[in-house]
């Protein structure tokens, strides 16, 4: 708020026409240039076997490897980095589409092209099936089940007579060979890089793959659907919040990431036209983690400088050579060599760069372009004199209105529109909610109407969380209903009552503490749950166009709750006070028509909740409905239009703050007689 | 029959592992995905003091699990507690232990070698008569060891005070640290006695198929298939998650071969999940917001 006051109008409304096509400029020419160089690193990788000498064979033969575990990694990265649910399943999938190409090709008789389609297709088949049954485990019961499924998949290799066992497949005793042929498509035969003289064409697609790969993930981790990730990662029920369907999301990602599995193992396939099951060990899985979390969990680049680097490692001498120093110097039994050293660097890695390289290098560059700035500087200065303005802006709150509406505008939500015009927009009736014997919420009423506060109050217990938590959809209510501009939300999951226009925020503000501020605003836009995937993939152009106007949206929000100057520091680094108003501007951003706020000013100092009512004034002016939850006496009394004071999950009274406030059951029930601290 | 009954008895085996799972998991909420290998090390411990003959066998025993539960003490302190300090959705700890079965395999196998060594120390040898069944007096042991641990860990947790702390400790370290009590102390001590009882399980079952570095990774999956399945949170859950995947795993092994032996038992870990995700006779959770 203090900040509008400071900045004239001029400063934020004169670039504003120019400030999108800007972004969506700057953004093409980040993405032309991620692909330029990403496919010229590409062709780099495989100028050494453009004659086919016999000496770059093995060097085609590291490039493919390293090529398989980016896919594959990549694909993981998007659920252990984005999503935080650790799979250690990759390598089954790995496996399996290893293994599903050349038998759909051998011994279904497909031709490649289709088979290797049949392979991926039956790795997001099995992954869907998995996700399904999987999707309520969290953290070691999840990894439990991937590894079940990883393990699985080895034995059955290893065991199973159509897959040659250790005689590997193909084997001479079922294919009369031990290669299998080359895919041929239109004319053009790709070689895998075995015999010196022929040049091995088949690096050509193998590196398109995965420059394409990479950029596809690249786009879906900076789109909405990449945020919406990040967003189940931190907390399942704020992304729901948000509008994401969070059942089918993470079913999504994680058919995507066995796809990207299983592409890895086609790549296999491809290069070494031969597979051997005990190449495809639970060693594999774990490397395939070990990539992603070495390379940098949750960053673009980290999966594929993680797996050439793992991959480099383990081809390389370097290891062996480690391994035979401590046997001469050490001891010549008590020594670690490849496996064991893969250990401890996964084990350094976690203690060490616990980010990654990428993750780490990105850290440092930050912190360097920062000091170089002098960024941190400007910003804590700013945040001290937006301190100071607070102090000002507490005699100050019709003006501090009057300023907002000027020149920081809130899209006007449409007028409520119901069926019919006497309907209020939200209507709740007879709500209770049941927790065994409890009766947290009984028989409840409620009316607001847009341009209108409603604040909640009654002490501890008296189950004002339950009822936002029943009106958001969080729990499921016992009886009654919740109507909202004519649609019945009842007992609907908190995605829904989201995308019908319904933004909350939480008691402890629940925010990406690692994102920017803006950021974390640009995650409330609805787009976080309604993004396709395919459109977030392949990045068409109405996406430039969206982002730069959710860009500039976002930083008009930031600006409305006077955060527009720190838009670029960690939502971490706010103090608590700003961290509240961070989750307003994010809640705004969805284009709700009804916030519902639990306890917004609890923490907050005197002064900051003085900016809040303001801010909530404003709000209230643009025609939103506001069901503030509050034990802050003084900020509804000058605030609230309607009072609804609440005890042991009843309705004790209701009306204007004045009114409410000297009701003599209200002041027995805050002062009067002695209550159990409850939850709340 | 047949199957039914040396499905209970090699379930017992699988409980008894199934058990230092679910003791790390109620204390410190974490998983020790190293247990392969602290079985295999115990065994190697009481195979490398058979020489000595002044230790009784009870005494070799013995050293195998001490050996696994000073290392697996070690393991929580410096492998398992740091990457456990970012709350609740912290699964560093995960990739850690994961980490550390590849460093004790790759040591245990260059020391030890690869292929397996007969071990003598606490071997039953024939087989006693159940139900009409020949079954091994050793595996009739582990099965009955498990049962009987079982029941004592139940009964340590429940009745004193030992059980008290370790529920505190599971529920709220920080609070139960304000009390006196280091979770720190109580993590490493229940790692101790867990890795204890996988080191015990090595021993016994190296005596009938020898110690080998591998010997413990088809153990692995299959306890931690049998915790799953009993629930993590839940003392008697690997007795009941044993017996179901023991009998449901030889009865299938024994009509359509080994091979779906095994893929029974573990489809029966994603049925289990997909039902009741906490386990058969775990308790579910409560979100709070």
């Amino acid at each position: 708020m203090s900040t509008i006051e400071k900045s004239p109008p001029t400063s934020a409304a004169a670039p504003e026409p120019q400030r999108p096509r800007s972004h969506v400029r700057s953004a093409l020419r980040g993405d032309v240039l991620f692909a330029v160089v990403a496919f010229g690193v590409a062709v780099l990788a495989i100028l050494p076997g453009r004659d086919g000498a016999g000496t770059s064979i093995s060097t085609m033969q590291l490039v493919a490897s390293m090529a398989a575990m980016t896919v594959a990694a990549v694909g993981l990265n998007l659920l252990v980095g984005y999503t935080k649910l650790v799979s250690l399943g990759q390598g089954g999938f790995y496996a399996i589409g290893a293994y599903a190409s050349a038998y759909l090709t051998l011994d279904v008789g497909l031709p490649p092209l289709l088979a290797i389609l049949g392979a991926l297709t039956l790795c997001g088949a099995i992954g869907a099936v998995v996700a399904v049954s999987s999707m309520r485990l969290r953290g070691p019961q999840f990894a439990v089940i991937t590894l079940v499924l990883a393990v699985l998949v080895e034995r059955i290799l290893n065991e199973g007579n159509a897959f040659g066992r250790l005689a590997g497949y193909p084997n001479y005793a079922e294919h009369d060979t031990t290669s299998m042929e080359p895919v041929s498509v239109f004319g053009i035969t790709f070689r895998p890089p075995m015999i010196a003289g022929e040049v091995a064409t088949v690096m050509v697609p193998i590196v398109v793959v995965t420059v394409l790969v990479l950029i596809i993930a690249r786009n879906i981790a900076k789109s909405p659907w990449g945020s919406s990730l990040s967003a189940i990662g931190e907390s399942e029920m704020l992304a729901a919040h948000l509008g994401v369907n969070v059942f089918r999301r993470k079913i999504s990602v994680f058919v995507l990431a066995s796809v990207l599995g299983g592409l890895g193992g086609v790549i296999v396939t491809q290069a070494f036209a031969h597979l051997q099951p005990e190449t495809f060990d639970i060693y594999l899985t774990i490397t395939i983690v070990l990539a992603v979390v070495f390379g940098g969990s949750g960053t673009i680049l980290g999966p594929l400088v993680g797996a050439v680097a793992i991959v480099w490692l383990e081809q390389s001498d370097i290891l062996a050579e480690i391994g035979s120093f401590q046997q001469e110097n050490i001891s010549d039994t008590w020594y670690l060599s490849t496996s064991g050293l893969v250990g401890v660097l996964f084990i350094l890695t976690l203690f060490l760069m616990p980010r990654g390289i990428v993750g780490t290098a990105g850290q440092l560059l930050a912190t360097v372009m920062h000091s170089r700035a002098a960024g941190p500087d400007a910003a804590s200065a700013e945040l001290t004199a937006g301190a100071a303005a607070d102090q000002r802006a507490e005699d100050g709150a019709a003006a501090a209105t009057t300023s907002t509406g000027q020149h920081a505008r809130v899209e006007r939500p449409p007028a409520a529109s119901g069926p019919d015009t006497a309907e209020p927009m939200l209507r709740i009736s007879g709500l209770s909610k049941n927790f065994g014997g409890l009766r947290a919420v009984a028989e409840m009423d409620l009316a607001v109407d847009g341009g209108q506060i409603h604040a909640i109050i009654g002490p501890n217990g008296a189950g004002k969380s339950t009822l936002a938590n029943l009106l958001t959809g969080v729990y499921q209510p016992t009886e009654g209903t919740v109507t909202f501009l004519g649609r019945d939300l009842t007992g609907q999951a908190p995605h829904h009552v989201s995308r019908a226009g319904v933004a909350r925020t939480f008691q402890t503000p629940q925010l990406f503490h690692d994102a920017t501020v803006r950021a974390n605003v640009l995650a409330g836009f609805a787009d976080t749950g309604r993004t396709p995937l395919w459109a977030a993939a392949l990045k068409p152009p109405g996406r430039y166009r969206r982002d730069a106007e959710m860009r500039a949206e976002a930083d008009r929000l930031l600006d409305l709750v006077g955060l527009g100057d720190v838009a670029e520091l960690r939502a971490s680094e706010l103090p608590y006070g700003k961290q509240r108003s961070l989750e307003i501007a994010r809640a705004l951003a969805g284009e709700p028509q009804l916030i519902v706020l639990d306890e917004p000013a609890a923490g907050l100092l005197a002064t900051e909740s003085v900016v809040l009512g303001d801010l909530l004034l404003s709000l209230r002016a643009e025609g939103f409905a506001l069901v503030v939850v509050e034990h802050h006496m003084d900020l509804v009394a000058r605030i609230a239009d309607q009072v609804t004071c609440m005890d042991q999950g009843r309705l004790l009274a209701r009306g204007t703050p004045s009114e409410v406030l000297s009701d003599e059951a209200v002041v027995a029930a805050y002062l009067g007689k002695p209550h159990e601290e409850g939850t709340h | 029959m047949e199957p039914v009954i040396l499905g209970l008895v090699l379930g017992g085996l699988y409980a008894l592992l199934a058990q230092s799972f679910v003791l790390t998991f109620i204390t410190t909420k974490t998983l020790n995905f190293a247990v392969g290998e602290f079985v295999a090390l115990g065994a190697f411990a009481t195979i490398a003091v058979s020489s000595w003959s002044w230790l009784p066998s009870f005494g070799r025993v013995a050293v195998g699990f001490l050996a696994a539960s000073v290392v697996g003490a070690l393991a929580y302190r410096f492998i398992v507690l740091p990457f456990t300090t970012q709350g609740e959705h912290d699964t560093r700890w995960l990739l850690s232990t994961v980490a550390l079965s590849f460093v004790m395999l790759n040591l245990i196998t260059n020391v030890e070698g690869p292929s397996p060594q007969r071990s003598g120390t606490a071997r039953l040898g024939g087989s006693v008569d159940v139900l009409g069944v020949g079954v091994s007096k050793q595996q009739l042991l582990l099965a009955v060891l498990a049962v009987v641990i079982s029941l004592i860990l139940i009964v340590v947790s429940q009745r004193t005070s030992i059980g008290l702390v370790m529920r505190a400790v599971s529920q709220d370290p920080e609070t139960t640290s304000l009390m006196g009590i280091s979770p720190r102390l109580v993590g490493m001590g229940a790692y101790a006695v867990a890795m204890g009882l996988a080191g015990l399980a090595g021993v016994l079952y190296a005596a009938t198929v020898g110690a080998s570095p591998v010997m413990g990774a088809p153990l692995l999956v299959a306890s931690i298939a049998v915790a799953v399945i009993g629930g993590l949170g839940s003392l008697w859950g690997p007795l009941l998650g044993g017996a179901l995947y023991g009998v449901l795993s030889e009865v299938a092994s024994f009509q359509y071969g080994a091979i779906w032996g095994e893929t029974a038992g573990l489809l029966l870990v994603i049925a289990v999940l997909v039902w009741k995700p906490e386990g058969l006779l775990g308790r579910r959770m409560e979100v709070k917001l």
